[in-house]
């Protein structure tokens, strides 16, 4: 009876739970605009990936963007952008209100990732506050790592680029 | 003679020991050397698609497998995954239907629309914006083509590019919502498999080969025993040596 006992025990020892995905959501995409625009959400904008831009962005992100097409918010000189970069395996969704070239705020909006998370903490993306763009589109802003979330850390570095990037190539620059 | 049965026991337990591990030893340093490079190698990309490994992970089918039919294309949800043609495309939450538009592809979440070129590509992930508009319940057109989408048994329509939606009261406006239609087995087969091997990558497979864990805390108990035995192995082989420096020392001085 004991050996038996032992046996399921063991068999349940052994058996492996399967990988499980979840996503915490920090800020959803309304109060993101909320808190770049107050209550004076602008209408939409998109901004196609194609031609030069499309290049400028692969060159920046090592790949293609996941989409053609990239949404945005423009009021006056400020924008607000939507981006998804994946990190080790599945996508982050970060939003990143930018004015006059440098980044005014840079939050995770969703993580999926199962390990990494720490990247959405303010006391990280604070550090990307008042970064613009420096040689070869790279942030003129360094920014620390976090051991362990090293993919993460990258991504949302790069996405910081994309967006300053974007903001440079589009009419909210103009303060139109 | 006592010091002779001491040694000959050393060497056993030492060669015992030593057999026992080398297997260990070889797997860890090669799985080791693959992990360190993993990257490079295109071990993270890798989907495993073995069945036996997919089992062996508790990597369930999908519960099911909803499609619609938009002319010679297929919409498929399973899961938390949007498929087009069988091909993976990106995860949805909820996927809830789909239309053709004239110059895209609509697939709707619970809270999301996921914008498709008619070769299946990605245009874009809009999140569902309007403010207490509540979860998309159903995805249709009007007759002109526009999009429209119920929520909390309101009829939303957009504009022409899908940026803005706006209420409408006119009765009139009763679109031909999406429906689910059953795709052919074969379809089904090729979504299976990709949902079955998402998120495993051989990777994790190594990763878990190495540290033990994919034979369950048991495993990493075994290889804590394995570990151990390597570490008592390069004990004993330096007793040994040690004994034989000595013996050797003794025999040499004997000699003189």
């Amino acid at each position: 009876m004991t050996r038996i006992k032992l046996s399921i025990i063991l068999i349940l020892m052994v058996l492996l739970p399967a990988p499980a995905y979840s996503a915490s959501v920090y800020e959803t995409q309304a109060e993101f605009l909320s808190r770049a625009f107050g209550n004076s959400i602008p209408d939409a904008r998109v901004i196609w990936l194609s031609g030069e831009r499309k290049k400028a962005v692969r060159q920046l992100l090592d790949h293609d963007y996941p989409a053609l097409r990239v949404r945005y918010w423009c009021q006056l000189d400020r924008s607000a952008w939507v981006l998804e970069e994946i990190g080790k395996e599945l996508p982050i969704t970060v939003g990143v209100i930018v004015e006059r070239d440098y980044i005014k705020s840079l939050r995770v909006l969703t993580y999926r990732e199962n390990r990494g998370g720490e990247v959405a903490t303010p006391a990280f993306t604070d550090q990307f506050n008042d970064a613009g763009l420096g040689d070869n589109h790279a942030l003129d802003t360094r920014i620390d790592g976090i051991s362990g979330a090293t993919l993460s850390v990258k991504a949302l570095t790069r996405l910081a680029s994309m967006s300053l990037l974007l903001h440079a190539d589009n009419a909210c620059n103009n303060g139109t | 003679m006592a010091r002779k049965t001491k040694n000959s026991n050393a060497r056993r337990l030492h060669r015992l020991l030593g057999v026992g591990a080398a297997i260990f030893v070889i797997f860890m340093v090669l799985s080791g050397l693959a992990i360190n490079h993993s990257n490079s190698l295109g071990l993270d990309q890798h989907q495993v698609s073995q069945t036996f490994l997919l089992d062996w992970y508790g990597l369930e089918q999908p519960e099911n497998i909803r499609d619609i039919r938009l002319g010679k294309d297929w919409i498929s949800f399973a899961g938390s995954h949007l498929y087009f043609n069988g091909q993976h495309v990106a995860m949805v939450s909820d996927g809830v239907g789909a239309i053709a538009g004239e110059n895209m592809l609509v697939a709707a979440g619970k809270d999301e629309l996921l914008l498709l070129d008619h070769d299946g590509k990605l245009i874009e992930r809009a999140a569902w914006g309007p403010q207490g508009a509540g979860p998309i319940e159903s995805i249709g057109q009007l007759s002109d083509g526009t999009v429209a989408v119920k929520a909390m048994d309101r009829i939303w329509l957009a504009d022409q590019e899908l940026l803005s939606w706006h209420l409408t009261k006119d009765e009139l406006a009763i679109p031909n919502w999406s429906i689910t239609t059953k795709a052919p087995g074969s379809l089904h087969k090729t979504i299976t498999q990709q949902y079955r091997g998402d998120g495993l990558n051989l990777e994790r497979v190594l990763l878990d080969f190495h540290s033990g864990r994919v034979f369950g805390p048991v495993g990493v108990f075994l290889y804590d025993l394995l570990a151990l035995a390597v570490g008592l192995m390069a004990i004993s082989g330096l007793i040994l040596w040690a004994r034989g420096r000595r013996n050797g020392q003794r025999n040499g001085n004997g000699k003189r």
